[in-house]
């Protein structure tokens, strides 16, 4: 997969536990859609819906909210409220590079 | 097709026209001081929040083109080549969360407006930087020219234009509309498609509910929509002796060729110049990364978009009027035209075609700003005042959309369309430079320039031999690479990387000098409250830790 190398090291530094999860959760994300095997399927069906249509269209909500979750605990591990100051400089917690 | 609805006719013209005023009005919206900015005229102050963020980067990823040419390609050719699309426009977004608040960051303190801007900032090289603006123009070009294409098969549909034989007055309509967009680009800006983005996105939210919940009762249901889809896909097709398509991607190939098309599509989306125009308007880092929770809800929209494809397969009025035309391209209006009272017809007919003038909008300002900054800024005028470069943007956004819309009626679709998919192959090229520049200083700027030369001619190269037994050239992205079935941008972007890094180590060991760099490692997290003071800096000078 071509995925941008890992390379912030200060944060995996302060808070290398939720780092490493929220990369997990996004190469999860990432490999549950590209795995084309995993859905590639017409049964079970739901409803009239085949179940490879099935999953890419369910797919999209659970992303939003697994992306809003991961956005939201990003926003909680950022230390102190002083975004703009350049003393907060490099220390962005939740940027984490899978 | 010679009988024009009037009903439809008469909706679309007004709903254009309060568009054409909403975007001379979009002059006035969050107005400055001074307009005469590239961050103003360019970026729209750099200042939009959540809300209008999420319609104005749905507006721009989200185009004309996509309504058409995915349900057509669904209807043609069923899951690869189609409904790829939807699983490329899921993984975008957790790929696109790892690196876009980087680069919003770096350009938010440097004052960057190009993502070519950034390239010339990182790597201190006026080379590199020119080829990632002279490849972010030549793909938008075409991808301009296709919104064109998008708001004739609506045209077409409805009647307006086709009965006449002289080809002037046939495009008439299509000149007044792209005249008309021209000219509010010209003079508002950013701003302009920011606004029409809301009723942009409105009708086509109306359009794509209705469609959903009404057409498969009018149609037998979902399941008969399926076993169309499917029965059609199935059959052989009289030209190529193979089957029309796939509807469920079971073989290996198909499954490779699935989702290569969609993960080097998704790695490609946020290298293109307009969606990164979007993300630098936005006002602060969190928006970008709440966008990125917030967008897959338009990726829903475009899934249901593309089973469209299959209704019109499933309805045989539209599948014959499809067969009969002669265009797969004019499936969904056909299916709209056919199925919606006329009324309804023209709230659809006018989405898709306002749908066209957002993303164009925002391409033609895209391409206008990678020629100042990039080009003219750089090579011809380093001391260009910032009232000289948005000058300059605004009249190259004109010229820009002029060549499109010579593009779009003088030649052929298909040139387009080949040039479209060509796009998408040569803006990948431009993914090593852009995104791993954003995390690492590693490789060599002459060394990713050669990437990007051989990622751009064997890419060129491969898709111009794709033949099919219907087309001798460049008949699809998908070709047989090293033995397996996969998208031409993607394999092209290997052999990029490839020819990087070997080149880089050669280029190490040689002690080539690495050029000037003038971020720093923290500006790439920062998160500045204030739009940058519009300064012109001299390129690559001084602007370093400001």
């Amino acid at each position: 997969m071509t995925q941008p190398p890992a390379k912030s090291k200060s944060s995996l530094a302060t808070h290398p536990v939720a780092s490493a999860i929220i990369a997990i959760v996004l190469i999860a994300a990432v490999f549950f859609v590209l795995y084309v095997p995993l859905y590639a399927r017409a049964t079970p069906k739901v409803g009239d819906f085949p179940f490879f249509y099935f999953y890419l269209l369910i797919y999209m909500p659970v992303l939003g909210v697994v992306l809003w979750i991961v956005v939201t605990v990003q926003r909680r591990l950022r230390p102190g409220p002083v975004p703009d100051a350049a003393a907060a400089a490099g220390a962005d917690p939740g940027e984490v590079a899978p | 097709m010679s009988h024009v609805n009037y009903v439809t006719f008469t909706i679309v013209v007004v709903l254009f026209l309060v568009v054409t005023l909403t975007g001379f009005a979009a002059a006035r919206w969050r107005r400055t001081e001074d307009m005469m900015h590239l961050n103003e005229w360019g970026l729209g102050g750099r200042g939009f929040g959540t809300f209008v963020a999420w319609f104005l980067l749905g507006g721009d990823l989200y185009t004309a083109y996509t309504f058409i040419a995915v349900p057509a390609a669904v209807f043609g050719a069923g899951a690869v080549t189609g409904f790829f699309a939807v699983s490329y426009t899921i993984m975008v977004f957790p790929i696109a969360l790892v690196f876009l608040p980087r680069l919003w960051s770096v350009a938010r303190v440097h004052n960057y407006i190009t993502p070519a801007d950034f390239v010339r900032g990182r790597y201190g090289s006026r080379g590199l930087s020119l080829a990632v603006a002279f490849t972010g123009i030549l793909a938008l070009m075409p991808y301009i020219a296709l919104q064109l294409v998008g708001i004739q098969a609506v045209l077409t549909v409805m009647g307006v234009g086709t009965t006449s034989s002289n080809t002037f007055l046939k495009d008439l309509p299509l000149i007044i509309a792209f005249l008309v967009l021209a000219v509010f680009t010209y003079v508002s800006g950013l701003r302009a498609p920011a606004l029409i983005a809301f009723i942009k996105d409105a009708l086509v939210y109306l359009m794509i509910i209705v469609a959903v919940l009404y057409i498969p009762t009018r149609i037998g249901g979902w399941g008969h929509i399926f076993a169309a889809g499917q029965a059609h896909l199935k059959a052989i097709s009289p030209t190529t002796h193979k089957p029309n398509g796939v509807f469920i991607p079971i073989s290996g190939n198909s499954q490779l060729a699935f989702s290569t098309l969609a993960l080097g599509s998704a790695l490609a989306l946020f290298c293109y110049p307009h969606a990164v125009t979007g993300v630098l308007s936005t006002k602060r880092r969190d928006v970008i990364k709440r966008n990125m929770a917030l967008l897959p809800l338009y990726s829903i929209m475009l899934a249901f978009i593309a089973l469209l494809g299959y209704m019109a397969v499933a309805d045989k009025t539209t599948a014959g009027n499809v067969k009969k035309a002669g265009n797969a391209q004019l499936a969904v209006p056909y299916l709209f035209q056919h199925l919606f009272p006329s009324w309804f017809t023209g709230l659809a007919f006018s989405a898709i075609v306002i749908g066209a003038l957002v993303p164009a909008a925002i391409m033609a300002i895209a391409a206008a700003n990678l020629f100042t900054r990039n080009i003219f800024r750089e090579f011809f005028k380093p001391d260009a005042s910032p009232r000289l470069q948005t000058r300059v943007s605004q009249w190259v956004s004109l010229v820009v959309k002029i060549g499109a819309l010579l593009f779009a009626v003088e030649l052929p679709h298909t040139f387009s369309i080949n040039l479209q998919l060509l796009g998408g192959i040569w803006i990948l090229q431009t993914f090593p430079a852009l995104v791993f520049g954003l995390f690492t200083r590693w490789f060599d700027r002459w060394a990713l320039l050669a990437g990007w030369l051989g990622g751009m001619l064997f890419g060129t190269i491969a898709a111009y031999k794709v033949a099919t037994p219907t087309t001798s050239h460049w008949a699809g992205s998908v070709d047989i690479e090293f033995g397996h079935t996969v998208y031409i941008g993607l394999a092209a972007i290997i052999l990029n990387l490839a020819i990087s890094v070997v080149l880089t180590l050669i280029l190490r060991a040689a002690r080539v000098p690495a050029g000037a760099d003038e971020t720093l490692p923290h500006q790439y997290t920062d998160d500045p409250a204030a739009a940058p003071v519009p300064v012109p800096a001299a390129p690559g000078l001084g602007t370093a830790g400001d």
